[in-house]
């Protein structure tokens, strides 16, 4: 009776907020202002870690505007933001556990005041012993400094464990092992963390946000205040970049600007600095792993052995479910019969690490594929022969002994990219002009997409789409644009399910009391939960108004029965109505033209004493390989281009995901060749942009990008999640290009050009020597 | 606990007022050091005495013997000048080095010398142009070389309330320049090391050579041992290893967040090899 194309899925639509936010006119949390408003501002704890025994505003007092300290005794809910565990008070009680942590916070009539009173205000302390290093912390003599499990100082550990390893590597043709590192990597959005608290007559608060996690923040603030989850609304501002710094800490910043509000009884901003932000706000985990894989002589994967740490800072935050994508994908996207995995998120006295754009992933993934290059160079294979030989086709079992179902294109992405790229002619080329000497390297990399069996409680999304008396439509999420591009695709998915035209169709940022609590949007999970809860809300107004359009069509003379529904129109024999006269006869006709929607993820598993389970509920897969100029006096390593290719289902918007590809490749090579977050002392050395350098477009390299999609029955119009996966693969290619330009190989990102002048100064010496 | 920002017209008018100005009193020009004020820890001050619209602070002039740069010309518009090309080509070259484009349509000579850091990409280059530094308190004035006004990190012979007037770079014929930066990234960053080379050749033989170092010891860096080597030499190779290697022996950095000691010592040697080799026929 009816049929449709798609007519909006699949299609370039510009963004819905591109144009607001190049012009400028976006109002960002800082933008907003109310009635009465006070600001708030944080007294940091100077030192690493420390026994808080008195705090002061005697000199903030006289500060003109000055108006309250607020510390925990304010706190009229609990002192314990609850995230995973409850180890991190809003506002410490006796001990602060790293330099830039929150201590109290001041109130004052201006932002310049709040902030030269927070200068002021005394913390009287005594310094507690403290550990730097994740390793030093794992050690059994280490001083107890946190933690959340049964062993000391670890807030996650998790093992895999299949086969028999041992047997592996006693019968392997060939071993290799090796131990990388990885460090911090700041979220550097533009916009950085800040929070407005409007107290409501009723004891309630609405807090303005800027956040990628609006529910994070509605536990946190109910939590801190000792209210109702329906006494706290969180309104969503047009948030200036996420990457997973605002998942789990906007709640945080949200929860002591509302502590402020609830004190004084007055609206009260708290904005973050830059500085602050670096000092306080997550980070990027550094990663420690030693790995060892063995192999046959027909060069099969045999075993792998794993030991990776997390250094995850001063409190536990959402370290264990970081840790567990670690854990899972830590062997690689490689079918391995024998495995030995074990994992570790080990306390340090230094800023909490959490969430970040492949959230544990990218520093195993760099490990892991930089060892299998030394892997096939032993074995005197090809690396993108090697891999091939062992990577994971639909039907064959992950680490975790998860089927790997159709939607499974990760051979033909590498074949993509080999010949894209050249790879046969260019590998064993080892071009060099004067000083520039020329590589290329590969990696590849699986996604589970979502929150995976660790964050299974969370795995919901919902949606309220409402078709107004003109033939608007309003969709209403619980999941966050924060510059990806999930209102326009939201809208698409509307659009097509509808038959709406897009121009007619307007997505909001989240507003905490419209659409139950979605779960965060992260783990490229957006599109996926986020679309099918759209799917599920407009697909009962699809039926209803499809109903409509061919009554209307059979009274304009249709009678052929057939009608045809693309791109806001219906059509039958050629006879027309829009999609608005639709609508507003639907309305004529008194139909229930709002409807909420709801999708749970399917059942996903995970066994805590061997690591089995089906622990995605689907992947999304990547093909990197990168060309480099390396210099080899100044060890200035360029990367000249990018062969990258994808599956993630369906592309819903071509034009944003090429934009995600580009740039999370970028994100991504920023963080293997300049990021280099440094601490010393316990102190951070460089909080700022000016010496915490991330890569500007100059940098950038030449970009090819290729989709193959591998549709995903259960994603919204068979897609699959996208936003993480073009970055995780960047590290290990460049650092493998690297190691074919020159012979080196690095195995600690960043690759800077110190550690590889070194490399080549040694290698040279060495060559002399012999 | 007010702040001032104080904005005089001219030179006249700023000394007349300046003794009813608070003590803490700074100059200010472009601002673009101050803008980062608390992120990188530069001093703030209650009061600012703005510099910016000064006009005899923006003048650019050939003398007969001498180029004189007012200390508040901006950086961008050093390119407009044809004699600037001419006396000045290590500056010149410098300057797409120098911040981001953004940037240096405020920043000004007389800030980068006034904020005295190792690595500023424009002093390095007038030091290499042996550049003198013109100083003015009310009616008195008096000069120095660049090389000398530095007394260390942050810290110059300023005295209190004394202003960087400008800088005379003294005229020489046929002069080449060259400066080679090696920053964290391709564009916008501070260096690690940058080498700043003025040269005038005959063929391949140095008739004159100056060399200055930036980020490689606690002041800009004139480099007297390589530059008195160079000159009057044949350029080859072996004096281009030679003098690559006097200038790493002169040089004293240190490992910091930016970069590691023993790397800036070799690079500052293989930036001066890069610098000598373009002057190659």
């Amino acid at each position: 009776m009816e049929e449709q194309k798609l007519s909006f899925v699949g299609k370039s639509f510009e963004r819905k907020d591109g144009l607001i936010k190049a012009e400028g006119r976006a109002m960002y949390a800082a933008d907003r202002e109310f009635a009465r408003m006070l600001y708030a501002a944080a007294v940091r704890n100077p030192r690493p870690r420390i026994k808080i025994l008195g705090i002061s505003d005697e000199k903030a007092k006289k500060v003109p505007g000055y108006v309250t300290l607020v510390t925990y005794k304010d706190i009229k809910g609990q002192n314990a933001w609850p995230v995973l565990d409850l180890d991190y008070p809003f506002l410490p009680e006796k001990i602060a556990r790293f330099a830039g942590e929150t201590v109290a916070l001041v109130v004052a009539e201006t932002q310049r005041a709040a902030k030269k009173a927070a200068s002021l205000v005394e913390i009287e302390y005594e310094e507690l012993p403290n550990i730097q290093d994740p390793l030093e912390a794992l050690k059994p003599d280490a001083p107890e400094i946190g933690g959340t499990t049964d062993m000391k100082n670890v807030y996650a550990h998790f093992t895999i464990q299949k086969g028999d390893v041992d047997k592996a590597f006693e019968e392997a043709a060939y071993k290799v092992e090796g131990t990388f590192k990885t460090n911090y990597q700041v979220h550097g959005y533009l916009e950085t963390q800040g929070s407005i608290a409007i107290p409501e007559t009723d004891g309630g608060m609405t807090i303005h946000s800027t956040t990628q996690c609006p529910y994070y923040v509605v536990d946190g603030v109910a939590a801190a205040l000792g209210i109702t989850y329906n006494k706290v609304k969180v309104i969503q501002t047009v948030t200036g970049g996420g990457f997973g710094g605002k998942e789990e800490v906007p709640a945080l910043v949200a929860a002591h600007a509302a502590i402020c509000a609830a004190k004084v009884g007055r609206p009260v901003k708290l904005i973050y600095s830059r500085k602050e932000d670096f000092q306080c706000m997550s980070k990027r985990h550094p990663g420690w792993a030693h790995i060892e894989y063995s192999a046959d002589k027909e060069g099969h994967l045999t075993g792998c052995r794993v030991k990776y740490v997390l250094d995850a800072g001063a409190y536990s935050t959402i370290t264990a479910i970081v840790l567990f994508r670690g854990t899972v994908h830590s062997t690689g996207p490689y079918k391995i019969p024998n495995i030995d995995v074990k994992t570790f998120g080990a306390a340090t006295s230094k800023v909490p690490c959490g969430a970040f754009r492949g959230f544990g992933q990218p520093q195993i993934n760099f490990a892991q594929e930089s060892l299998i290059d030394e892997l096939a160079a032993k074995i005197g294979m090809d690396p993108v022969e090697f891999r091939l030989k062992n990577l994971l086709n639909p039907g064959e079992m992950t680490a975790t002994g998860q089927k790997l179902t159709s939607s499974c294109g990760l051979s033909e992405l590498v074949e993509a990219v080999r010949k894209k790229s050249g790879w046969d002619k260019k590998v064993n080329l080892h071009e060099k002009k004067g000083h520039i000497a020329k590589g290329i390297g590969i990696s590849t990399c699986y996604y589970g997409v979502g929150l995976g069996a660790k964050g299974r409680f969370l795995d919901r999304a919902g949606a309220m789409v409402n078709i107004y008396k003109d033939g608007s439509v309003g969709v209403s999420v619980g999941n966050a644009e924060m510059g990806q591009g999930a209102l326009t695709v939201f809208a698409q998915i509307a659009s097509e399910t509808l038959n709406a035209p897009m121009e007619l169709v307007k997505t909001e940022e989240v507003d905490s009391s419209k659409v139950p609590d979605s779960g965060p949007t992260v783990a490229s999970r957006g599109t996926l939960m986020g679309g099918n809860a759209i799917i599920e809300a407009a697909k009962p107004l699809r039926e209803r108004l499809f109903k409509v359009a061919l009554d209307m069509l059979i009274d304009k003379g249709g009678t052929s029965g057939k009608m045809i529904a693309h791109d806001g129109v219906f059509e039958m024999d050629g006879i027309t109505v829009s999609f608005t006269d639709v609508a507003k006869e639907g309305w004529n006709r008194r139909l229930k033209m709002c409807e909420e929607g709801w999708y749970v993820a399917p059942h996903v598993s995970f066994r805590l004493d061997n690591g089995q389970g089906d622990a995605y509920v689907v992947y999304s897969y990547s093909a990197d390989i990168a060309e480099v100029s390396v210099d080899t006096q100044t060890g200035v390593t360029k990367v000249d281009k990018i062969w990258a290719a994808y599956d993630v289902g369906r592309i819903v918007n071509p034009m944003l995901a090429t934009g995600q590809a580009q740039g999370g490749i970028l994100q991504g090579m920023s963080w293997s060749l300049f990021e280099n977050l440094q601490y010393k002392n316990g102190i951070m050395v460089n909080p700022n942009f000016t010496d915490y350098v991330c890569a500007t477009t100059k940098d950038k390299p030449e970009y090819d990008i290729t989709f193959i999609e591998k549709l995903y029955d259960e994603g919204p119009y068979q897609a699959k999640g996208m936003g993480e996966v073009p970055l995780i693969g960047v590290a290990p290619a460049v650092a493998n290009a690297i190691k074919n330009a020159c012979g080196v190989r690095i195995d600690s990102v960043p690759l800077l050009p110190e550690k590889v002048w070194r490399a080549i100064k040694q290698k040279n010496a060495a060559k002399e020597a012999k | 606990m007010s702040e001032i920002i104080f904005k005089p017209c001219s030179l006249k008018e700023m000394w007349e007022e300046m003794p009813n100005l608070p003590e803490s009193r700074k100059y200010m020009a472009g601002g673009t050091d101050i803008v980062t004020v608390e992120n990188a820890g530069f001093p703030s001050s209650e009061c600012w005495i703005d510099i910016s619209d000064i006009p005899e602070l923006a003048t650019v002039k050939e003398e007969k013997d001498h180029v004189f740069i007012g200390a508040g010309v901006k950086l961008n518009d050093l390119e407009t000048y044809p004699f600037i090309k001419k006396y000045c080509p290590a500056l010149l070259a410098a300057v797409h080095d120098f911040a981001s484009p953004s940037l240096r349509n405020m920043a000004t000579l007389g800030g980068n010398a006034g904020n005295a850091s190792p690595c500023a990409d424009g002093v390095c280059a007038l030091v290499s142009l042996e550049a003198a530094i013109v100083l003015r308190k009310g009616n008195a004035e008096r000069k120095m070389p660049l090389r000398d006004f530095f007394t260390g990190p942050k810290r110059t012979k300023l005295e209190k309330d004394e202003l960087i007037y400008g800088f005379e770079i003294p005229k020489k014929e046929n002069l080449l320049g060259q400066y080679f930066k090696l920053g964290p990234r391709a564009f916008f960053g501070i260096s690690k090391v940058a080498v700043a080379l003025s040269a005038a050749m005959e063929g391949n033989k140095v008739k004159y050579a100056s060399v200055a170092i930036a980020s490689v010891a606690p002041v800009p860096l004139y480099a007297a041992k390589t530059s008195e080597y160079l000159t009057g030499k044949e350029l080859t190779e072996d004096t281009i290893l030679k003098a690559a290697d006097i200038a790493r022996g002169e040089v004293s950095p240190i490992t910091d967040a930016r970069s590691e000691a023993d790397y800036r010592r070799d690079m500052s040697g293989i930036l001066l090899e890069r610098a000598l080799r373009s002057f190659l026929n």
